[in-house]
């Protein structure tokens, strides 16, 4: 009889890539904290710090959904479209129908849990590849979004406004100085999910789908029921994003998000959640978010322009994902597989 | 880089001096491992020479690097004296180097004579000229006396002419060297005698033939000299016609493992009816009916492709089952899914250990407790200390060689990743009473084999009902007390073990 131990907890941390981000993260704010001195301008400051957390909100969401999603080896593209969708499903019911606020967010959570109903029935009943399923559901959703955006009078309406008191404060509440109400909860959900993935039994088996679908049904995991918690999940997310979104802003719009629609991604795919699937988790996903945001928000201090700035943080999506490529290549050479 | 690899040489026996392959002081080591250490020894042309070793020993590594798949720490490879550059499989396929692994090379949807050609079609005026392509493939396939159309894709030939075009292309490249890995393992009988009339002709034309396998049987058959590697060592180079199978384990194990199955301690004492299958029928198999009692191990013959898995997965609740029924302890049951089926006491090591078997990139506990997830579940969290026990218990019970509990499993050997599966299936969580083994020596070792022989008669012992699936004869008709032989979906007979011969067995699997 002999006894083993785990490697050790040190060990394990340092070897995560949320313990890289970290130190990427320092460098970043030294680099703009420099940058923004020699242009005269300030980043270290408790403003940045409390935008940064005001930017996180609503991609956060968008990030927790997607991070599961992946890390059992699937994805959802149509998330901030089923955002968008919401944003614009509250203001009409609000607006235009006359409905309290809690009945509106019902009814896009409705919404919202059908997509991804549907989204699980293309994938993992019908079997269709979830890139090509999602991609075409955006485009559906897209369309919904401008026939429920049209008036009485015929008139496709771009933007919503509605007036809601209650819904206002929700997204407007500043609980300690400027940070809302929606940060907490994205930072309370960051942690759940954390729990939930790395603790129970369910987020055992979603690593266990996303390492290795056939096995894990093999040896009893319910894959199925899990891919369709986990589409549906995806998609409430994203309505939980879009009315997050669209309670700060008092008013739901077609282009709603699309400036976050990939931020969700990028996040966790940055943070070690891998394409491969099985591998990562929430504190990576929230890492790497940090730091996306904290790069627009030092290049739009340094005083880059927008459109640089998107071009940038494009360049940064594919770096994530080559460097995601990159080092599963290198572990796969390394270990001779 | 040279475009057309063709005629680097004429084949046509003319060559005086036999070519030589030289490994001179090759070292890797990866991770926690010496995958190869010195390890120096030279092939000749004109002859097989045959890399024998348990898993782990170093042979594949060795191909890999031959095949420049991955580069090598130390050492040189030498052809004909010169150092071959081998940094990646491109520059090995120019250097001379073809590598027929067990998993094909080819692309399904093009045709034979595409794939065989392929980087040096025949073109005329920027076209390729199909008809020149053909009539160039037809005369390789005629010259080995192939009955192989070239203009059909390759994914209508069966897998034994899947591999002949494979070993055609390979020819077609004129390689001085060309090595088999495991070539045998997914072909009939029939097929092997064609695959080795192949070799030898191969041989004759003077190539160096390195030939990996784990069956001892086509070692004497087909060799003529053996580099037996122990633990990334170089242990000995035999004339094959020196040697016995008897000296060669010894050679390879480092130990006298004796008479197998002779030394096994078995269970003799059956108790009530387990499992009880009648007609059952699925797509692949049709009307198969048999009784397992407590302790005993049946063992399913039969050709590949006979419907052994499918019987089991049916079973198992992994394949819809059309009609039919299953008894266990006489009450009849039916899965919707593995899930159910494991519920109820039956447990499936599958055939592909990787593909279907094991989480490759988890942690050993994490593939130890996946069917027992929820059990591990304390108020809302799972118990990691009952976690590291299961997994620590497996470890103890099977010898599993590893240095940490969560190491993860693609680092072990297959031997220890078959021990893993097994670990799983009989925790203490468990309450396995049929075990379903399929496949369980596939590509292990000598001495690990032995081990999992062993390991299935404990078990009955224990009370469990085991269904022991293997290819290999001598494996089955040796370990299994009952032994029910299948073809083409049905079962076609049931021979005890004391009557089993190969022959009586062979029959019944090709019902001739």
């Amino acid at each position: 009889m002999n006894n083993l131990t785990r490697t050790s907890l040190v060990k394990r941390v340092i070897r995560t890539q949320a313990f890289t981000l970290l130190i990427l993260l320092v460098a970043m704010i030294l680099i703009f904290t420099v940058l923004a001195a020699l242009n005269g301008a300030k980043f270290f400051t408790g403003k940045t710090f409390v935008g940064i957390l005001q930017d996180i909100a609503v991609p956060g969401f968008l990030a927790i959904g997607a991070g599961c999603l992946i890390v059992s080896g699937n994805i959802d593209l149509s998330q901030a479209t089923v955002g968008a969708l919401s944003g614009i499903i509250i203001s009409i019911a609000i607006s235009w129908w006359g409905l309290p606020w809690y009945v509106a967010i019902l009814i896009a959570f409705g919404f919202a849990a059908a997509i991804g109903v549907i989204n699980a029935v293309l994938i993992s009943s019908i079997g269709m590849a979830p890139f090509i399923a999602t991609l075409a559901m955006s485009a559906v959703i897209r369309a919904l979004m401008q026939l429920l955006a049209t008036d009485a009078n015929g008139s496709l309406q771009s933007t919503i406004t509605f007036t809601d008191p209650t819904l206002t404060t929700i997204g407007g509440y500043d609980i300690i100085w400027r940070i809302p109400a929606t940060v907490v909860l994205v930072i309370v959900a960051f942690v759940v999910y954390g729990l939930i993935l790395k603790k129970t039994d369910l987020g055992r088996s979603i690593y266990m789908i996303g390492g290795n679908r056939r096995a894990a049904r093999l040896s009893g995991i319910n894959s199925k029921g899990i891919t369709y918690f986990l589409y549906i999940n995806c998609s409430i997310l994203g309505a939980i994003a879009g009315i997050a979104y669209t309670a700060r802003a008092k008013q739901g719009g077609l282009q709603a998000l699309s400036g976050d629609q990939f931020t969700g991604l990028t996040a966790a795919i940055l943070g070690g959640i891998s394409f491969a699937g099985g591998s990562g988790g929430m504190g990576g996903a929230f890492l790497g978010l940090v730091v996306l945001k904290t790069f627009y928000k030092g290049m739009l201090i340094v005083g880059s322009s927008t459109y640089l700035t998107l071009v940038l943080s494009g360049a940064l999506l594919i770096l994530a994902l080559s460097l995601d490529v990159w080092s599963q290549r290198r572990q796969r050479k390394r270990l001779g597989v | 880089m040279e475009l057309e690899q063709k005629t680097v040489e004429t084949t046509s026996g003319a060559e005086k001096t036999a070519r030589t392959l030289e490994f001179r002081g090759i070292s890797k080591a990866f991770p926690g491992v010496q995958a190869l250490d010195n390890v120096s020894f030279s092939a000749e042309g004109g002859k097989v020479l045959a890399l024998l070793g348990e898993n782990g020993a170093g042979k594949s590594t060795l191909l890999k690097i031959l095949s420049g798949d991955i580069p090598r720490d130390e050492g040189e490879i030498l052809l004909d004296g010169e150092p071959l550059a081998l940094t990646s499989p491109n520059k090995a396929i120019n250097l001379g180097i073809s590598v027929i692994y067990q998993e094909r090379q080819l692309i399904p949807s093009l045709s034979v004579m595409e794939n065989i050609f392929l980087g040096a079609l025949p073109v005329r005026s920027g076209f390729v000229s199909y008809g020149q392509l053909k009539a160039k493939t037809q005369e390789l396939i005629d010259e080995f006396g192939l009955p192989i159309d070239p203009t059909v894709p390759v994914a209508a030939l069966s897998i034994a002419h899947q591999q002949m075009v494979e070993i055609i292309k390979a020819y077609r490249r004129n390689s001085p060297v060309i090595c088999f890995d495991e070539p045998t393992a997914p072909l009939t009988d029939k097929e092997i005698d064609i695959l080795f009339n192949l070799i030898q002709q191969l041989k004759e034309q003077g190539k160096i033939i390195l030939y990996v396998s784990h069956r001892m049987k086509e070692i004497f058959q087909i060799t003529d000299e053996i580099v037996v590697l122990k633990d990334g060592k170089f242990v000995t180079k035999l004339n094959t016609s020196e040697t016995n199978e008897q000296d060669l384990i010894k050679a390879m194990v480092g130990r006298d493992i004796g008479d197998t199955y002779a030394n096994l301690s078995r269970n003799d004492k059956y108790g009530d009816v387990l499992l009880e299958v009648n007609n059952l029928t699925t797509y692949a198999v049709h009307d198969v009916s048999f009784k397992l009692r407590k302790g005993e191990v049946i063992g399913l013959a039969g050709l590949v492709g006979a419907g052994r898995t499918e019987v089991v997965r049916a079973i198992f609740g992994a394949d819809a089952v059309i009609s039919g029924e299953i008894k266990l302890e006489g009450q009849p049951v039916k899965f919707a899914s593995p899930r159910d089926a494991i519920d109820a006491g039956i447990a499936l090591c599958p055939e592909d250990r990787k593909e279907q078997g094991l989480v490759l990139w988890a942690p050993i506990t994490h593939n130890v407790s996946l069917p027992v997830l929820k059990k591990l579940r304390k108020l809302l969290f799972l118990d990691s200390k009952a976690e590291d026990d299961l997994t620590m218990n497996a470890i103890n019970q099977y010898s599993i060689k590893t240095p940490t509990l969560d190491k993860k499993v693609l680092e072990l050997s297959g031997g220890n990743q078959q021990k893993v599966i097994l670990g799983r299936w009989t925790s203490k969580l468990m309450t396995t009473k049929v075990l379903i083994l399929d496949e369980p020596t596939k590509g292990i070792d000598v001495g690990t084999k032995a081990e999992i022989y062993q390991m299935v008669c404990d078990f009955a012992k224990q009370g469990i009902g085991v269904i022991f699936i293997s290819s290999e004869l001598t494996e089955v008709i040796n370990v299994a007390d009952t032994i029910i032989v299948m073809h083409n979906g049905r079962i076609t007979g049931s021979v005890k073990r004391e009557e089993a011969t190969e022959e009586n067995v062979l029959a019944l699997a090709m019902l001739e």
